[in-house]
């Protein structure tokens, strides 16, 4: 009898999120399909995007084989995020690391006009990601959210702590937010149906913690796949939106990545692919050879 | 279904301190409230007893026994607490709660059941812990009980104890203990069942634990559950268990057979209970607002 591969169709679909205003505008999302099943029915309206990091103070604890490649410009976030352009970034993730009340505790304001600046600089939607304190970062973000009234940021971490605060500056400047919870996909849940009462749940997009290869990526892999799942085939409208898997961080902290270039490269790589399949709609990876390689990778799918 | 209740618990702070200071009063009072809602057994849980596990056990038992004429569940996991309040147990049949497929369980716990002619609780629990799914489970359950046969215990006398998991830790884990009741009859003809109930909502907001409870109480019951221990202070438990709300148990049997019900045409009680049935099917993923969505 001859071989007839069984074909899937689902009933859920991923909210489909726009970033970024004007000519820059991006959509994330939209499927209605589980991630690269693409022998099933349905339909990936958005490849997935590829966000590069710049951070608004002098990275630390890089190693060589990227810090090397910023050299010119790490102490300047404008030309910093123009030259991730030249990587081939769809996104800039800006971290507002100077703000970090355990570091340089800079003020709020600062920050967020050095988050326009970029904002304005670049030909592509902008993340900006606060330094994740979640107090100051109830202020931070709503003084970014402000300065940077309709470009229609991605901003978070939006967290239990200090939603309230972000979520209301966020739509009142039109901006969409990340929603963060501590790898549980019921906490995760919980925020998105806690924001949804006053936010727009197209305007949210999950992060779910994203940990290295080595270090618990199967737990990230693990809640991204069930998120995917329960919205994709189960219908839950508190799981259906996009993921962004923020793995840069994790990855170039371990000692692996640290090590040598190629090994550091394919760490990241590695991670990334793996929280693609598991259903990320966003990567934010930090080596431009990392972004070059996962992307010819799903070119040639 | 039979209910044990639950409230004379060593976690309780009121009631450790009572029984630290040897306070009859406030655990008579328990006693007596639980036999007046309707209870069929009284559990009294001394957790690990590691004081005078003895004289503690006796005293506890004499003092509930002095209110109540109510069958006894004698709650602990050591073997000297477990001896003296199952001979102390003068007025009815006690029940023996709990033995295990554990190695120390089945040498020291298990042979008492025997010796005083008890009731038993056997749970799955082996020397690896809980068995993740409801083969492994059946498997553990199977074999503790053919220890217990061989000891001369029969299958009347022993109430399987699937463990039951929070809810809020791991949905997967509540839908095993239920499809495991489905299939336990046929497996394992004549023997009884019961399980921790409230354990099901650890984790959960106090406020929201009582509705789960209660749900699964129902669910549990469709499939012959013969037991529970629960909350005996809980009245629309006991309302439940006793048929005055007819009206909401046919609501959790549709929903569990994945029947179409208009939400829209129901009272807020009665859409809790539905959304709450799809919590513990698995249905709808778990958070603790899945009544406000």
């Amino acid at each position: 009898m001859e071989f007839k591969a069984p074909v899937e169709s689902y009933s859920g679909n991923v909210r489909e999120v726009t970033l970024g205003r004007g000519a820059k505008a991006l959509k994330i999302g939209g499927e209605n399909a589980l991630p690269f099943h693409s022998f099933d029915e349905g339909s990936v309206p958005n490849p997935p995007r590829f966000a590069l990091e710049v951070l608004d103070t002098e990275p630390e604890g890089w190693p060589e084989s990227v810090l090397g490649l910023y050299k010119d410009v790490v102490s300047d976030p404008v030309k910093w995020a123009k030259k991730c352009l030249t990587y081939g970034a769809d996104m800039i993730c800006l971290r507002l690391l100077s703000t970090d009340p355990a570091g340089k505790d800079a003020s709020p304001e600062a920050a967020a006009a050095m988050a326009k600046k970029v904002a304005e600089a670049i030909t592509v939607p902008l993340i900006v990601y606060g330094s994740g304190d979640e107090k100051k970062d109830a202020v931070v973000l709503p003084k970014v959210a402000e300065a940077c009234s309709g470009e229609n940021l991605l901003l978070g971490p939006a967290v239990k702590e200090n939603y309230e605060e972000i979520a209301k500056a966020a739509q009142q400047h039109g901006h969409a937010i990340i929603a963060q919870s501590p790898l549980d996909i019921n906490l995760m849940k919980e925020l998105n149906i806690k924001l949804c009462k006053t936010f727009p749940p197209d305007r949210i997009m999950i992060d779910p913690l994203s940990s290295a290869l080595g270090y618990g990526m199967e737990y990230s892999f693990t809640i991204m796949e069930r998120t995917k799942q329960t919205g994709v085939i189960f219908k839950d409208g508190m799981t259906q939106m996009p993921i962004i898997a923020d793995l840069a961080n994790e990855c170039w902290k371990t000692k692996e990545a640290k090590a040598n270039k190629v090994q550091g490269m394919l760490w990241e790589a590695i991670t990334a692919v793996s929280l693609l399949l598991a259903g990320a709609n966003i990567v934010v990876v930090r080596h431009p050879e990392t972004l070059k390689q996962v992307k010819e990778l799903l070119k040639q799918r | 279904m039979i209910l044990i209740g639950e409230n004379i618990h060593i976690i309780s702070k009121n009631v450790a301190v009572a029984i630290r200071e040897r306070d009859a009063k406030l655990i008579q009072e328990l006693a007596v409230a639980q036999a007046e809602a309707g209870v069929d057994y009284i559990d009294l849980n001394l957790g690990p007893a590691r004081k005078n596990p003895q004289e503690t056990t006796e005293w506890l038992v004499n003092t509930v026994q002095a209110v109540t004429d109510l069958p006894l569940s004698i709650d602990t996991l050591n073997p000297v607490a477990m001896e003296a309040g199952l001979r102390s147990c003068t007025k009815a049949r006690p029940l023996l709660n709990s033995a295990s497929g554990r190695t120390d369980s089945k040498q020291q716990t298990l042979p008492l059941a025997k010796k005083y002619n008890t009731d038993v609780v056997i749970s799955v629990l082996t020397d690896k812990g809980c068995p993740p799914d409801v083969e492994s489970r059946m498997e553990s359950i199977m074999s503790t009980v053919a220890y217990a046969n061989e000891l001369g215990i029969p299958n009347e006398d022993i109430w399987v104890d699937p463990i039951l998991l929070p809810v809020s830790a791991d949905q997967q884990q509540v839908v095993q203990a239920l499809e495991f009741m489905k299939i336990l009859g046929d497996v394992l003809p004549g023997v009884k069942s019961t399980i921790g109930l409230s354990n099901l909502s650890n984790g959960t907001p106090e406020e929201l634990r009582a509705i789960l409870n209660r749900t699964y109480m129902v669910m549990l019951g469709r499939y012959g559950q013969y037991s529970v221990i629960a909350d005996a202070l809980d009245k629309e438990l006991i309302d439940l268990n006793s048929g005055k709300m007819p009206r909401i148990v046919d609501l959790i049997y549709k929903a569990m057979d994945g029947e179409e019900i208009a939400l829209s045409s129901l009272s807020n009680k009665e859409r809790d209970y539905v959304k709450t049935t799809k919590v513990l099917l698995a249905e709808t993923l778990y958070s603790h607002m899945w009544l406000e969505v």
